[in-house]
């Protein structure tokens, strides 16, 4: 959310976001030689709106993306950079909850976990069991 | 009452998914100032987790605490703490009343010995035998002895709890005095702020629910997550500061132009808060970016420190010395009362005050 009350810095590029593509880029590096993911949680540094666009531009968008609709809607698509995720969780009021920049193979909030899987397939069972198809 | 199933288990019943978790968790780890890959651990941790109860009391308060804990926003991630907890008491919220709600009370006690968490809002009065505040027939101070015993935690929660507050200014006609000088035998956690700032309160709880110990915590009690870094720190009108460029009234050219508001009375520099990142009202604002300075309402203190709107180096009481002479840290360039506020932190550093 943007800070609108009085007028601040929040228009002013202060250069972080090149400071934070350098570390992408060491974090790309490392996954591609050992496969160790890495993350950089965007809402800790001190980034200006305009840092934060100006980063979102320098990744761009992708092949992949994906809208979320748990408690408040999620966003997550890898930029064109392949292995390099932005995943932006927003929650009350649309404000943005978790911002994280994702070095991995595939986020771990996009794969289905097995309790979900192990309920997912007892309710099936129930409704086979219930429903005349 | 807690439920004997897992968060996990109860909720995937109610089919909230374990990415909401991991969500939660993402964001959890966000405000704790935890590392991104501690959320997968933070899920993990609260899944596996049973419902935690949570006995609330509430003394010399003005429900304002109660009010920023349950803000009024749509059901959104931030509200999902209210699902891992079981709140059996809390006067203001419960249904119950009279008999039956101190019932509550005592059963929440008797099932969860050892494992429950009080939270507390309001300062406990010990003059005159604490007769200055009674529920249910007996004084705040015997019902924080008889609640706390075989409790796992406590938190504190506002400036009334943690540091005796508003009921404790002077002359303090009641004698109150803050939790954590009654409570001595386990962990009191303070939660400072008046009110402290949602978050603070929740992720606090949610930390304890994760890793089932106490977060990190600051001289004061407060966990260093929240309470680490002064206001002024990571105030966006800082830059200001440094250039000396002040506001000398609320309506000046200064004011308009968003400058510092230290010449005003702002105690962004001696009072450590996350109001400046985590912001109020969902995000929206925080005193300063609404154009008044910070009160230092999360210090001990804050009610008598010789008036809002004196600047630092000119109020009553020294502050400099109220924060630990942790005031004016940065180096201000031009700016006469930043000067005379270094020097006389110096000056007060030296004399070892």
């Amino acid at each position: 959310m943007r800070d609108s009350a009085a007028p601040c810095l929040s228009e002013m590029s202060t250069g972080m976001a090149s400071s934070v593509l350098a570390e992408i880029g060491r974090m790309l590096d490392t996954l591609a030689g050992s496969d160790e993911p890495g993350s950089i949680d965007l809402r800790s540094l001190p980034l200006s709106d305009a840092d934060r666009a100006q980063l979102e531009e320098l990744l761009g968008r992708g092949e992949v993306s994906a809208e979320l609709a748990l408690a408040g809607d999620s966003e997550v698509w890898e930029t064109t950079y392949p292995g390099v995720w932005w995943i932006r969780h927003r929650g009350a009021g649309g404000k943005i909850a978790s911002e994280v920049i994702s070095v991995c193979r595939i986020p771990e909030i996009l794969m289905t976990h097995p309790a979900d899987i192990e309920a997912a397939a007892s309710r099936l069972r129930e409704k086979l069991e219930t429903t005349d198809v | 009452m807690s439920d004997k199933k897992t968060l996990g288990e109860m909720l995937t019943e109610r089919g909230v998914s374990r990415r909401s978790f991991l969500k939660y968790a993402s964001y959890t780890a966000s405000i704790l100032a935890l590392p991104p890959t501690a959320a997968t651990a933070i899920a993990q941790g609260i899944a596996n987790a049973r419902r935690q109860s949570v006995i609330w009391l509430s003394f010399q308060e003005c429900t304002g605490c109660t009010e920023s804990i349950t803000r009024a926003h749509a059901p959104s991630i931030e509200d999902l703490i209210f699902d891992f907890i079981s709140l059996d008491y809390h006067h203001t919220l419960q249904n119950a009343s009279g008999h039956l709600a101190e019932e509550a009370r005592m059963q929440a006690m008797k099932d969860n010995a050892g494992e429950y968490i009080v939270i507390v809002d309001g300062s406990v009065p010990l003059k005159d035998d604490g007769i200055y505040s009674t529920i249910a027939g007996i004084t705040n101070l015997q019902m924080l002895e008889e609640t706390c015993r075989d409790a796992f935690a406590v938190i504190s929660v506002g400036s009334c709890a943690t540091f005796g507050g508003i009921p404790g200014a002077n002359p303090n006609p009641t004698g109150a005095v803050p939790v954590s000088d009654i409570i001595t035998d386990k962990p009191v956690i303070n939660i400072s702020g008046c009110p402290p700032i949602p978050e603070a309160m929740t992720g606090t709880i949610a930390y304890l629910l994760s890793f089932g110990s106490v977060p990190e915590l600051d001289h004061l009690g407060r966990p260093k997550a929240f309470f680490g870094e002064a206001i002024h720190d990571r105030c966006y009108r800082r830059p200001f500061y440094e250039r000396g460029m002040f506001a000398k009234s609320f309506d000046d050219e200064g004011a308009r132009q968003g400058w510092c508001l230290f010449e005003v009375g702002c105690k962004g520099p001696v009072s450590y808060n996350a109001c400046a990142t985590l912001k109020w009202n969902g995000g929206v604002s925080f005193p300063i970016q609404s154009g008044h300075g910070c009160l230092g309402c999360s210090e001990p203190g804050f009610w008598d420190m010789g008036g809002f709107y004196k600047p630092l180096s000119t109020a009553k009481g020294d502050p400099l010395q109220w924060a630990g002479g942790a005031a004016v840290a940065g180096a201000a360039i031009g700016a006469a009362s930043a000067a005379i506020a270094r020097n006389k932190r110096n000056k007060v550093m030296k004399e070892g005050k």
